[in-house]
């Protein structure tokens, strides 16, 4: 067996958890805070609140919200500029995905200076970062717990995953509570987000028993209370979906993914699409290319997902592609590429970058762009 | 870049999280290097100054003591001087002094230069001083930097040396005026004497009252050519060359033979009054006739030169129970208090361009110093000035 690691934040985890942000923050030394957010959260009123909170500690605060979904280089160093002019100390990034691998970009900045796709691959940062605080809002991305970074490069149409345990925040606070104001929609693409982690991570060649004990229990935990979160916001479903993202994030930020990642961030990087929408797509194509290198895994799956039924190995793994397609369906996630992409002409190009992405590495099975492209189309 | 990850890149078992503890054992690691660097280079440049012999100080804006060399504890054995005032220290005195360099060192921003005589322990030292301005934006104030180098000794030699020089000029001089003074007045005197013997031939063919004119005239001149002999053989002794053996000196018979020689100036100049008071009996001291001569010579030179066209002058020897002492005294122009430190200074000199090279007190000075003896001083502006001189018996 290969020698592994488990990195993780420390996780401040419950309802009502947010009330300990102030005092998280001084014990980091914070007089000065960078607070990462963006519109939506504004709207939803989480931004004001936790603006009190530091504000009620007498901390000086400089709000950055130009955040868009899939986060730019150009906007990571606009942070930047203003940590620096800030004078900030602490930086802290609330909301989903993108606010939160937006702060990850600037504190690199920060410290390290340069370019952030200087830092593009693993590895790469070498001054140690600000410390950092996120509170995560949508139960999906596992970027507050993970070593990840999502950025688009501007110029060349690109996602670049920036992997580096200087990423992991110093500590993670998880509360249900915000979940609340989600939509429907976001509930839904996050928590799919969450459950693709957990089948990339738990496949993954890096998978060690450390994170494929998360990984299961995240897939278990989300394939049970995806339907009544999405669809009454139940407050005891949401609190599972945050309990199932924070463990699929300490999966796949130790396991790595895979190509359905790889081609996500392809497609994201390019159609600037929502990363939780292409996702459910592609993992049905992508868990049929893998099944072969990951037979008894994928079964282990579709018991985790079905429970336990009497049949080999060979047809549960096959069965399981199909309940999570039926599962998307019946929630009504659109299952074809064509219903979210405007044109398909650029389907090879996209494979041909997605090969390069660092989350392909650990994939099961090895694949090069014509079988991500195989994948695609059969994904149109 | 990133085509290259790899497996292991993704586990990253050799990187870890920096954190801020690293960042500091790192800074703390760089500023130890950095401590022991500059360590190195403070020893390096203490080497250095403590290499420097001259005594060094940092002076404050108001001439306040920030720091001083090795060199100050030399001189001023067990003084803490930080925070005192430079004046206080080398001149006893309350307020700057007027020739300070420091403060035209900082009103010019350029490096300036003075020389001074402080007393130092009993002992007149000669310094060469040089003033630094050190002018730092970082710093609230000015401060100044000062070297004092000691040239006491430089000083000696040079004036002994000037001495050496005048003297054997003299002798030289005096020597030749010996020579060709003695041989007229040899004949002069010999006629003179030839003259009488004649007379007392013609006792009988002149009248008396000629023949006493006679006699009185050739006996004035015979004296005077005696005193004029005198006179040269003073002239020889005194232009003797300078390295002679101490022997039993009758200082009073010094004082005497000196005044002789300036007989001639005091008939000159007749609204000078002189008093000399010579002490009847005067122990005998070691010494030297020729440079104890030099010493009221030029005591009284400058006593003359002092009360200018009209005033008095008292000379007096004296003897107390260790020294015999002579005392020049004089009712002139005074010292100026400025001037006071500069006495004994070689070429300091308040006379005109011709009337003085100004060595005349540092050779006295000189001089009693290597009779172990000592000069005091004593004046007041416009009332005069009192030199007295004292040689251990």
């Amino acid at each position: 067996m290969q020698i592994t690691k488990f990195a993780i934040p420390e996780i401040i985890f419950g309802n009502g958890s947010i009330k300990y942000l102030a005092s998280c923050a001084q014990r980091l030394g914070a007089k000065r805070v960078l607070l990462v957010s963006d519109a939506g959260l504004e709207e939803s009123g989480w931004v004001k609140q936790i603006l009190n909170i530091l504000e009620n500690a007498k901390m000086d605060c400089a709000y950055f919200n130009d955040v868009t979904s899939n986060p730019r280089d150009t906007q990571i160093h606009e942070g930047a500029k203003l940590y620096l002019e800030h004078k900030a100390d602490v930086i802290i990034g609330l909301g989903g995905g993108s606010p939160i691998d937006t702060a990850k970009g600037i504190a690199t900045i920060v410290s390290n200076g340069g370019q952030i796709s200087d830092y593009e691959g693993a590895n790469r940062i070498s001054h140690p970062l600000p410390p950092m605080i996120f509170i995560p809002t949508t139960a999906g991305g596992g970027s507050d717990v993970s070593q990840y970074a999502i950025i688009t490069d501007t110029k060349r149409q690109v996602k670049m995953s920036i992997i580096s345990r200087s990423l992991v925040p110093n500590i993670s606070i998880i509360d249900p509570d915000l979940l609340i104001t989600k939509s429907r929609k976001l509930i839904l693409s996050s928590a799919v987000d969450a459950l693709t982690h957990a089948i990339e991570s738990y496949v993954s060649r890096l998978a060690s028993p450390f994170t494929e004990s998360q990984a299961l229990n995240a897939i278990k935990l989300i394939t049970e209370n995806l339907k009544p979160a999405a669809d009454t916001k139940d407050p005891e479903a949401l609190t599972n979906l945050s309990i199932a993202s924070t463990a699929a994030g300490m999966s796949f930020s130790n396991a790595g993914l895979g190509i359905g990642h790889a081609v996500a961030h392809s497609l994201g990087g390019r159609y600037d699409v929502m990363h939780g929408m292409t996702l459910p797509i592609l993992l049905p194509a992508v868990m049929r290319f893998n099944i072969s290198s990951c037979k008894t895994k994928m079964a282990i799956i579709a018991r985790t997902i079905n429970g336990a039924h009497i049949c080999s190995t060979d047809i549960k793994a096959d069965q399981v592609c199909n309940t999570l397609q039926h599962m998307f369906e019946d929630l009504g996630i659109p299952m074809r590429l064509r219903d979210i992409l405007p044109d398909n002409n650029h389907l090879e190009e996209i494979c041909h970058l997605a090969v390069q992405d660092a989350c392909a590495v650990p994939n099961p099975r090895e694949a090069d762009w014509s079988d991500l492209l195989n994948i695609c189309n059969e994904a149109w | 870049m990133s085509s290259n990850t790899s497996l292991l890149d993704l586990i990253g078992i050799e990187h870890n999280k920096l954190n801020f503890f690293q960042e500091l054992q790192k800074n703390i690691q760089e500023l130890t290097e950095l401590n022991l660097h500059s360590e190195d280079q403070r020893r390096e440049i203490a080497a250095i100054l403590d290499g420097i012999t001259d005594v060094m100080m940092v002076l404050s804006e108001n001439l306040e003591i920030i720091s001083v060399n090795h060199v100050f504890e030399e001189l001023f054995p067990g003084v803490n001087p930080i925070g005192r005032k430079c004046y206080s220290l080398f001149r006893h005195d309350k307020k700057p002094c007027s020739e300070c360099p420091a403060f035209r060192a900082l009103s010019t921003n350029s490096v300036c230069k003075e020389t001074a005589i402080f007393r130092v322990d009993g002992k007149n030292m000669q310094f060469d001083m040089v003033a630094s301005p050190l002018k730092n934006p970082d710093l609230t104030e000015n401060r100044i930097l000062i070297f004092k180098r000691d040239v006491t000794l430089e000083k000696e030699y040079q004036a002994k040396f000037y001495q050496a020089e005048k003297m054997a000029t003299i002798g030289v001089l005096a020597a030749g005026v010996a020579h060709e003074i003695n041989n007229p007045m040899a004949a002069v005197a010999g006629f003179a004497e030839g003259i009488q013997r004649r007379l007392a031939r013609l006792d009988d063919s002149v009248p008396d009252d000629l023949a006493e004119d006679l006699n009185d005239y050739t006996n004035t001149i015979l004296k005077e050519c005696l005193r004029c002999q005198d006179i040269v053989k003073t002239l020889l002794s005194f232009s003797r060359p300078v390295a002679a053996d101490f022997l039993p000196v009758d200082f009073n018979q010094v004082a005497k033979d000196t005044l002789r020689l300036l007989d001639h100036q005091f008939r000159k100049r007749k609204d000078i009054d002189l008093h000399a008071e010579l002490s009847s009996s005067l122990s005998h001291i070691y010494g030297d006739e020729a440079q104890l001569k030099q010493v009221i010579l030029n005591l009284m030179t400058n006593a003359i030169d002092a009360v200018g066209e009209s005033g008095e002058i008292h000379v007096k020897t004296f003897s107390t129970a260790t020294h015999v002492g002579l005392k020049v005294s004089d009712s002139g122009c005074g010292i100026p208090p400025e001037n006071k430190d500069m006495l004994f200074e070689p070429f300091f000199t308040t006379k005109s361009v011709g009337r003085g090279i100004g060595i005349g007190l540092s050779t006295c000075y000189n001089i009693v110093r290597e009779h172990n003896g000592e000069i005091v001083v004593d004046s007041e502006p416009n009332q005069g000035s009192c030199f007295t001189v004292l040689l251990p018996i």
